[in-house]
This record gives C-alpha cells, structure tokens and sequence, in this order.
C-alpha cells in the first residue's frame, strides 16, 4: 500500500458501493471521536465486504428488520463490531448519532454486538469461533421451513484456531447447507504478530475444501470481485476468503499490526478523519 | 409396587409426543439421539432430526441458530457434555443471545457410575445455573420427566434438565409441574428437607423410615433448582428451624449452595448439606457408589438422624 493507492478515484463499477464504504470509514472514526480506543485494523479490513453484502446482496428492509424470511449477516468476529455498527447506520438501520455513544455507559454499541439492543445485529458475538454454527443453525432453520433466507458469516483469519469452527464447518458440509456462506477475512494480522508467526493456519482454501465447501478466493477491497462472489449460490455451503489489508483507510497504521486495537492521539485520528472526509468529498464529486 | 421406567426413554417418547402437536420442535443429536429416547422421533420427523456427530459444542451453536428462527430445538446427551464441552456456547449463544433452546443432560451425577469422572456430571446445577436467564430442572420422578419436559417447551427461554439413567418410579402425582414450583412430599416437623432429581426416591424412602421412628421430617421436592422456590423454603423453615439438602452434586454451587443463601438471608435456621463429596469419583455400580457416599435410603436415614439430633431442641 502506497500513499497513491487510496480510496479514490473510483476503481470499480459499484460507486455508488465505493461511496457507501468511503461514509463507513468515516462512520467508524466517529466512534473513535467517541472514544479513542477500539479494535480498528478489523473493521476497516471488512468493511467493503460488508459494504457490499448490505449494498447488494441481502435482502433485508431497515423498515421491516425482524421480517422471518429476511437474509441474515453474522459478525462472528464480534470484535469488529464497529464495522458492522458504520454500516448499520449508513443503510439506515439506526440514527447516525447513535455512532457519538460509543463507548460511553449504558450504549448500544458496545465493543463487541448486542442483538437485543441493536436492530439489524443477529447475534451476540465476540467470543471468537461461535458464528459459523449459528448461522449453520439458521440456514437449517430457513430450509426446514421453506423459507427463502440466506444467511452470510464473516469470520477473521486469527479466529480460524478455534476449533468450534472446524465442527461447525463439518456440520454444515454434511448437511448440505447451500444457504451458507462464510467469508473469512484474511488481513494476515491479529494482536500478537502475523497469523504466520501466531498459528499459521494456511492453506485455508484448501483446508475449507476438504471439509467439503465450496470456496473462491477474492481480493476482500475489490467490489467488482465481492459483489458477484457473495451473489453466488452452489449446491453446497460456499467459503469466500477474502484478501485483505487491516486497517486499510487509516493510513498511519494500514498494513500494520499496530493497527489490530487502536488508541490515536488527537493528532493522529485528526489526520485519520481529516483523509476520510476527504475521501467522501471526492467520491461524492465524482457521483455527483 | 410401582411399575419402573427408563427415564431416557421416558424423556424421549415425552418429546415425540409433544412434537405430534407442535411442529416447531426439532431434535438434536450429537451421536446421541438413540440413546436419550429419539429413535422413535427420528423415525417419524426424519426432517426435524439433525444429527451432528459427536460435536457438542457446535451442535449447541446449531441449536441457537435454529432457534432463532422460531423452531424449538431440543438438544439431549450426556449431561457432562452437554453443560461443560459446550458451556461457553451455552452461555452465549443460548443464554446471552436469550434463545429458545431446550438442552437435556442425560445420565445425570455419577450414574454413569462405571465409566467414571469424564462421563460424571456432578457440577451442572452449578455452572449451568450461573448463566442469567436459564432455568435448571431435576424431574424427581419418572411422570415428572414427562410433565417437565411440556413444561420446559411451553416456557419461552432457555432451560436446562437434567435426567438419570436408573429405572425410575413414581413419587408426586402427574400433570401439576410448574417451573419455579416446590412440591411437598412429607409433611412435618421434626426439620425440613429439601431435595432434587431423582435421588428425591432415595431420600423418600429415609424419610419414611424416619417417620416410623417418630421423626416427622417437612421433605420438600425441588424439581427446578433455579430458580427456587425461595418463599417454600422459607415457609418451611420457619417452622422447623433446621434445613438438610440432599443432591447428586457437589456441594458447591447446587441446591444446597441455593438454599443455604436464602435461608442466611433470612437468617431463618441452620443449614446442613448433603451432597457428593467434592472428589473425583471412581468407579463402580451406581447403586453401590451411593452406598460408598452415604446417599443410598440407608446412608441418609442414618445421616438425617445424625443431623436431627446434633441440631440445638429450640433451633
């Protein structure tokens, strides 16, 4: 990542997507204006693939948000929370003001989400290795009762060690769950180091086909490559691992596992914001 | 003399029936399906049967899954590792995410006696009951299984059973079961005693011999260890002074532990325990390893009368 390769101008044929990503980078840095500390890298590494799966793929109505036939997106890595929280309010699902309570007493927003105090959350995630079974319980659930819900998954690449994932990546093999997919978002960081130097856990396409998905591999900030990959349907549970950069946006600590959980000075998140509203400004120009 | 059932079976055929009337019911099996009574139920409901092989942990996510989407799973195996191979989803997928998720641990206490400590589940009352919002139930008798599991699924909310291995009786008469409700099995006032699951026949049948010596002992059945019926202890207690729990558990965290919090709160008597010792429990046949720990009818007859007569005349 060079101080060239930024967020604009437009890279794809979603601009409208690249703008929706552009207001939730900034979304999530309004929560640090709330408090200065949260887990960063994470968000902003998903935060296009989440952008495009509420842009583009699930069927959902902020409206109508408990509809039984709705499609559901778990964060299984509950830790970023904020990415999920920018987007949620981006697509309307809650008054953007509510972003300024982060971190504070009695918030809805806490570090890690809350299905009962957040519309638009559909589980309580944050231990890590937990997502993966509960969606594979609610794409069982749509199917025995005809329901035309899917449900998508993201889980992070450090996550993967858990073993719970590996009984619930089985479970949904054998059962055939096509309703499912799971995206891992590989930033190759977590809070210790690399996920090489922690617990390398490559090759995951290969493991992920030996339990028996289905699964592409996409670069995770590529909206032209994550739009038609999270559309597609096979007959099988589909895995899409998803290359990524943590942090990406905040370029002070992009790329980096500083920026795993983040703590800026007033200087530093003033220059992170001051680049976000840029790139808003100049995605916006160019939709204009 | 009574006729004895299987309470797996017992349980099971309970499940099936229900799932005749209610449709939302789905079974859940981590290679334990035929042995907690669901043969029949996957004969019938193949569609309503998952099956996830032996993965507790991901089979109590799967159920919190379904659940979510209005079906009513019901998860049974045994008890050790349906409440401490799977504790943290049980936490936070059933409990925190408030999931309507019904999870059965069979062969309950050490009653899978001969296998040993990995398949005894001594501290269930305990940890499951630390979660906010889950209710934790010990059916006393056979008929009880069957009552308490229509209750457990009409409840909206998690819960947590536990049932045993050994032919079961019949102790309180059917179709009351209330979750949160005590049910009184003798009256008197000699002490109270308050007792849960199945082990309730064995302490009835110290009570009674009890009885014949002159001591007329208040016994109190406890099928829902939590929440308590707080208020039938109390009232009990009051009267006697002096309060002996007898449970399959530990010490630590069970039905004795809830009691004793209660009745200090009040400061309402003295309080004895009568549990499994906090050891890893051997080997052996279930019936002697009661014996072994003084809670077969004839070691508690013995440890009643003990504590009776050790207790102050104007407790």
């Amino acid at each position: 990542m060079t101080e060239a390769d930024v967020r604009t101008p437009v890279r794809s044929a979603h601009p409208d997507l690249e703008l929706a990503a552009a207001r939730a980078r900034r979304n999530v840095l309004r929560m640090f204006e709330s408090t200065p500390a949260g887990h960063l890298g994470g968000a902003m590494s998903a935060i296009d693939i989440v952008t495009a799966l509420y842009g583009r793929v699930l069927r959902i109505d902020p409206a109508n948000p408990h509809d039984p036939a709705r499609d559901r997106f778990l964060l299984s890595a509950g830790h970023k929370a904020m990415c999920q929280y920018a987007v949620l309010a981006d697509r309307g699902f809650f008054d953007a003001s509510i972003l300024d309570t982060y971190g504070r007493l009695d918030t809805p927003l806490g570090g890690h989400p809350d299905m009962h105090k957040l519309t638009g959350v559909e589980a309580n995630t944050g231990a890590l290795g937990h997502g993966l079974a509960i969606a594979a319980g609610i794409a069982m659930g749509a199917r025995m009762q005809g329901l035309p819900t899917r449900v998508w998954t993201l889980l992070g690449d450090g996550e993967l060690p858990e073993g719970s994932n590996w009984e619930a990546a089985a479970i949904a093999a054998h059962h055939g769950l096509d309703g499912l997919t799971a995206i891992v978002d590989v930033n190759g960081m977590q809070i210790s180091g690399t996920t090489a130097e922690v617990m390398d856990m490559e090759p995951i396409v290969d493991k992920l086909v030996a339990f028996g998905w289905e699964v592409q591999e996409v670069d995770g900030h590529d909206l032209d490559e994550l739009v038609p990959a999270l559309q597609a349907r096979s007959d099988r549970p589909r895995a899409i691992v998803a290359h990524t950069i943590k942090g990406l946006g905040v370029r002070s600590v992009q790329g980096t596992v500083a920026a795993h959980y983040w703590k800026p000075t007033p200087e530093e998140l003033g220059r992170a914001v001051a680049d976000a509203d840029a790139d808003v400004a100049s995605l916006s120009e160019v939709l204009a | 003399m009574t006729t004895l059932h299987d309470p797996r079976t017992t349980f099971g055929a309970a499940v099936t029936a229900l799932a005749e009337q209610d449709e939302r019911i789905v079974v859940l099996s981590a290679d334990s399906g035929k042995s907690s009574g669901f043969g029949d139920f996957r004969a019938r409901h193949p569609e309503r049967y998952v099956e996830t092989g032996i993965a507790e942990h991901g089979a109590t996510g799967v159920a919190a899954g379904l659940a979510t989407t209005g079906l009513k799973p019901v998860f049974c195996a045994i008890a050790a590792f349906v409440t401490c191979r799977s504790f943290e989803a049980f936490r936070n997928d059933v409990g925190y995410m408030r999931q309507d998720v019904k999870v059965v641990g069979r062969n309950g206490g050490f009653t899978y006696s001969d296998l040993g400590p990995t398949h005894h589940s001594l501290e269930d009352y305990a940890i499951i009951g630390t979660i906010p919002g889950v209710v934790v139930l010990a059916p006393l008798d056979a008929g009880q299984i069957v009552d308490a599991s229509a209750a457990m699924l009409e409840h909206e909310g998690p819960v947590y059973m536990r049932i045993g291995a050994s032919p079961l009786g019949d102790l309180v008469p059917r179709g009351s079961f209330e979750i949160g409700r005590a049910y009184p099995l003798r009256s008197g006032e000699a002490m109270t005693v308050v007792t849960t699951g199945y082990i309730a026949a064995e302490v009835v049948a110290a009570v009674d011999a009890l009885r014949e010596e002159g001591i007329e002992i208040d016994l109190i059945g406890m099928p829902t260890v939590s929440p308590l019926d707080a208020a039938a202890v109390l009232e009990s207690v009051r009267r006697t002074g002096h309060v002996v729990t007898v449970e399959e558990h530990y010490p630590t965290g069970g039905l004795g532990a809830r009691v004793a919090e209660v009745v200090a709160a009040e400061a309402a008597g003295r309080v004895d325990i009568v549990a499994v010792p906090h050891v890893h429990i051997g080997y052996g046949p279930y019936a002697e390893l009661l014996a072994k720990h003084g809670l077969d009818a004839a070691g508690l007859t013995t440890r009643l009368r003990a504590l009776h007569e050790a207790a102050p005349p104007d407790a």
